[in-house]
């Protein structure tokens, strides 16, 4: 007898969420957030937050029609079998996208902080065979060395954030509203995109051991957690690097670890966080990889993901080179998926609940989300 | 003429170059290309379900009552069971007395002979089992029982493994001179006569009268003595075993300060002894199989009854017996034929020479496999964590016990990357050392004419002869070749500018931190590990050490050791007592960790200083 089971608990399910949508502070994003909001930018992604945790909780309220099944599971389901599966590969492309653009910024980040001389396409095939390699151990290998390197990651930012408290000035901060109510309002909302990613909870929902009411409560803890841990970059970024360099810096947390200097031996370690935030890059690239492998193992009803590993990383490489620079990779991110991620990730699923809602199409029931407890 | 012959050969040269590209190719490609893996029995461990196994009980009464096709009576049907079950037994060979060797037809086999009545013929068979004349470790002596119509007997025993005074003083002299109660010795035959030596003449402790060949030849090859009598079908066996030990001595391998020095040594039932003298507890139990198809050495499983998880105990067991080998006489062969991923460097099986930890891992609810021959015991399941520990850590006062394994936590990752983050730093990241040291560390290497890289491994590399060197050296001379070596090497290297000195002080950090890795084989691990950190690091920097890490960790995640993950109570995360890389104090580990599902969880009760809470006796605080 086989026994397949992969069964995750909300420890390791909070870990997936976390470094899935955490992993984008050591890239551009507060430098994005200060060019949209200016001063406002940490008051952005409070905004983003409040709006993302509504979504959610849209979305775990479709999960909860449907105990124990995934989000592709359910799209099939209520919207039908040819469009469920056109949503599911909208799912698909979404991450793919995703992981090939973040797998070029990291690429292009480690250039420009560590190996100056080594060329985009080597790096960025270090960056994808330990993630490959990753994905073949699984989601349990995955998500337990996502939990465990949680709090090693944690102590490395904070460790950034407080090694720079000579330079921090409030004042920088000022006017609080920034680029002013509407703007911040407006990029609030957009800005949930980054939040959207929590959406792999919803896919990978099957796998995990626990209820879906506390899925929910999972889903809401990783938002409120990467909330803060976001503003506490942002604020920081923006009261060491005032304004208007702010929104000039191509690798705002490089720049923060290179701000660096208490006393003459210990400054200039930008070099030491690499190994921080280049692990969790390989993180997220696992899970990148990892989950849109069991999108088309589950939607595509085939038994092993394994054999899709090498054509999925193929694809994600020829993506993240397809942008002629790294200016280009930082346009595709900030122009394009961080404003219209939010359709992907959060308004389709919130259709679909909506269909469910008024078709009044039902799941197991909740007796077998209880049996799980 | 030659130029021919020159161009076959380089058309030849050119067919095996194209011959070994297409083979490299096809390699890469089955490298690449996934291959459904062959099914086996994967092992989790899970909490017993009583429930379960109560209904499974029912369903196999049931099945059995279908069976008997009558539902009136539930004894019919366990009578029809039974009868299934004769019927399987009925297809092995019939047990038959053995005859003369001229009458036998075929070959003859063990399983299904019986001692006859005849001496002869058990002695002519005895002879053909054991090669005897031949071989001249079994010994056959002839006597008579002293009685007044003495009787022909002999015994067959092993020279070296049986006991000669055991034999002498408890089996041969009682049967030729005192013969227990004479009056009624001349009445008996058959049977009774080695029922009545059982009882009243030999004096031996264990004394087992056994019918079958195949018993018999396993216990003489174990220091038994087997007394064959005239007319009687029956063997009688005197446990006489008593061969040359090793006295319990200290730990070699596992050495500490504070707690007990005693080791196991190569006797398994002194090794089982040591165990129950710390455990004197009915519920320890212990198991014996055989392994080794030719060898047949005793494994024995030892557990708790009443703590251990039945099915971590079954699964032990099952996988032990499904090991068909000629030869299995050390733990570290069958820990190979029984863990779960041999290919990976870490070991999932902690293997000890120390009683005392043997028996807290029993205790937690483990099992512990014990080999005879062998002084090392398997502990199964185990983890990462305690790859890491040692006894003396539950031992030593709280701050002291977590000093020494923080101490070991560091000493691992130093193990591991200090020659890799030296390469990184001086090849990519130069700019991470503050200037009077990097200018240190450029005046050093002035003189040196190799990468940095080539230094690292050149240095591991000689590091790692004076080490296997010393240790197959004899003694003494081991230590001190150790010692000249690393010294006279190290400053010679250093004078003849291969080298710089702070390289020397690298490797020989690294060298002391991989030895305070408790675990042999975990130092082993982390030695072959520490190679491909260098490696990656020349290559890619902090970039390279970020992968191997991210690999390792992967790795690591994705192991199980029995149906435990290996990272537990981490990755996964399980409810356990602060018994991980810190521990808490002895009285707050309450209850047992949750990985083991064991059935009794809880290991002390909530407050286990009952004097902390007893009223009434209270001094003053000052």
């Amino acid at each position: 007898m086989i026994i397949k089971t992969t069964k995750l608990g909300y420890s390791e399910a909070a870990g997936l969420a976390l470094v899935f949508i955490g992993t984008k502070a050591f890239l551009g994003y507060p430098r994005l957030i200060s060019q949209l909001g200016f001063t406002a930018g940490w008051l952005i992604i409070l905004i983003s937050v409040f709006v993302s945790m509504g979504f959610w909780l849209i979305l775990s309220a479709l999960l909860a029609k449907y105990p124990g099944e995934s989000l592709l599971a359910i799209n099939e389901k209520v919207m039908g079998s040819k469009i469920g599966l056109g949503i599911n590969m909208l799912l698909f492309v979404y991450i793919m996208l995703s992981t090939g653009s973040l797998l070029r910024q990291f690429s292009e980040a480690v250039i420009l902080t560590a190996l100056p001389e080594a060329p985009v396409s080597a790096v960025a095939v270090l960056f994808l065979i330990p993630a490959w390699m990753a994905a073949h151990l699984g989601l349990e290998a995955i998500s337990r060395s996502t939990y465990i390197s949680l709090p090693f990651i944690l102590v490395g930012v904070l460790v950034v954030l407080l090694s720079l408290y000579p330079y921090w000035n409030i004042e920088e901060l000022y006017p609080i509203l920034g680029a002013g109510l509407g703007p911040v309002v407006k990029y609030g909302f957009l800005n949930s995109s980054v939040f959207g990613e929590v959406i792999i909870l919803a896919i990978l929902a099957s796998y995990f051991s626990f209820r879906t009411k506390t899925l929910r409560k999972v889903g809401l803890f990783s938002l409120v957690f990467v909330g803060i841990y976001f503003i506490l970059i942002a604020i920081v970024y923006l009261m060491v690097i005032p304004m208007p360099m702010a929104t000039e810096s191509i690798a705002p947390f490089y720049q923060l670890s290179r701000a660096i200097y208490l006393g003459r031996y210990y400054q200039r370690l930008e070099s030491a966080f690499v190994i921080f935030w280049t692990f969790t890059a390989y993180l997220r690239l696992a899970i990148g990889v990892m989950v849109v492998a069991l999108i088309i193992r589950d939607s595509f009803k085939i038994p092993y993901y394994q054999p899709v590993l090498p054509a999925i990383s193929m694809i994600v490489f020829s993506l993240a080179l397809t942008p002629v620079d790294f200016l280009q990779a930082i346009e595709f991110e900030g122009g394009f998926r961080l404003p219209y991620g939010w359709v992907v990730s959060f308004a389709v699923p919130c259709a679909v609940w909506g269909v469910a809602v008024l078709t009044g199409k039902a799941g197991r029931g909740k007796e077998y989300d209880e049996k799980k407890e | 003429m030659a130029k021919r012959q020159d161009n076959e050969g380089e058309g030849l040269s050119q067919e095996k170059q194209g011959g070994l590209i297409s083979k490299g190719i096809k390699a890469g490609v089955k490298l690449l290309v996934f291959k459904e893996k062959t099914p086996v029995d994967n092992f989790i461990l899970e909490g017993v379900d009583e429930r379960k196994q109560e209904e499974r009980r029912e369903e196999e009464d049931v099945a059995a009552v279908h069976t008997a096709k009558d539902d009136k009576t539930g004894e019919k049907a366990r009578a029809n069971k039974g009868k299934l079950r004769q019927k399987k037994s009925k297809k092995c060979k019939k047990p038959m007395r053995v005859k003369r060797l001229s009458e036998q037809k075929g070959p003859i086999t063990l399983d299904n002979l019986l001692v006859s009545p005849e001496l002869k013929v058990n002695k002519e068979y005895l002879e053909t089992i054991f090669s005897l004349p031949e071989n001249k470790d079994f010994v056959l002596r002839d006597f008579k029982i002293f009685s007044d119509k003495p009787t022909a007997a002999f015994a067959l025993f092993m020279e070296g493994m049986a006991d000669r005074s055991t034999i002498n003083e408890g089996v041969l002299k009682p049967l030729m001179l005192l013969d227990g109660g004479q009056d009624s010795s001349n009445d008996v035959t058959g049977i009774k006569m080695a029922e009545y030596i059982k009882e009243r003449v030999v004096y031996g402790n264990q004394v087992d009268i056994i019918e079958k060949y195949e018993d018999i030849v396993e216990k003489v090859n174990y220091g038994g003595t087997a007394v064959f009598i005239d007319g009687c079908p029956r063997c009688i066996l005197v446990e006489t075993k008593g061969w040359d030990r090793r006295p319990i001595g200290k730990s070699e391998t596992e050495q500490i300060i504070w707690g007990p020095h005693e080791a196991f040594n190569e006797t398994l039932r002194s090794n089982t002894g040591l165990i129950r003298k710390s455990i004197r507890n009915t519920n320890l139990m212990t198991e014996l199989i055989k392994v080794g198809v030719q060898n047949r050495t005793d494994a024995a499983v030892m557990y708790m009854k009443n703590i251990a998880n039945p099915r971590l105990v079954e699964e032990v067991k099952r996988r032990i017996e499904a090991v068909k080998s000629d030869y299995v006489g050390e733990s570290g062969m069958l820990e190979q034929f029984i863990e779960d991923h041999p290919f990976m460097p870490v070991p999932q099986i902690l293997a000890t020479e120390r009683p005392d930890r043997v028996v807290t891992y029993i205790l937690e609810g483990k099992v512990a496999i014990l080999i005879d021959g062998n002084p090392h015991v398997l502990i199964v399941p185990t983890t990462f964590f305690s790859l890491l520990q040692t006894s003396e850590d539950y031992y030593l006062r709280l701050p002291y016990g977590n000093i020494l394994r923080v101490l070991r936590v560091g000493a691992m990752f130093i193990a591991t990357t200090l020659p890799a983050v030296y390469v990184a730093i001086t090849t990519f990241h130069q700019e991470m050392i503050p200037t009077d040291l990097i200018l240190a560390i450029a005046a050093a290497r002035e003189t040196v004419p190799l990468p940095t890289v080539v230094e690292v491994f050149m240095m591991e590399f000689a590091f790692e002869l004076i080490r296997e060197a010393g240790l197959r050296v004899p003694g003494v001379i081991g230590n001190t070749l150790g010692i000249v070596g690393a010294l006279i090497l190290g400053q010679a290297a250093v004078q003849a500018g291969i080298v710089s000195p702070i390289l020397i002080i690298i490797v020989a950090v690294t060298g002391l931190a991989s030895f305070t890795i408790p675990n042999y084989s975990m130092a082993f691990a982390l030695r072959g590990i520490r190679f491909a950190f260098t490696a990656l690091a020349a290559v890619f920097g902090f970039l390279g050490v970020s992968a191997a890490f991210f690999v390792i960790l992967t790795s690591l995640a994705s192991m199980k050791s029995f149906g435990v993950p290996l990272l537990v109570p981490k990755g996964p995360k399980t409810k356990t007592e602060s018994d991980v890389v810190l521990r808490g104090p002895v009285w707050s580990m309450e209850e047992r960790p949750d990985y083991l599902d064991t059935l009794n969880r809880r290991r002390q009760p909530r407050i286990s200083r009952k004097w902390t809470v007893e009223s009434g006796k209270r001094g003053d605080d000052n």
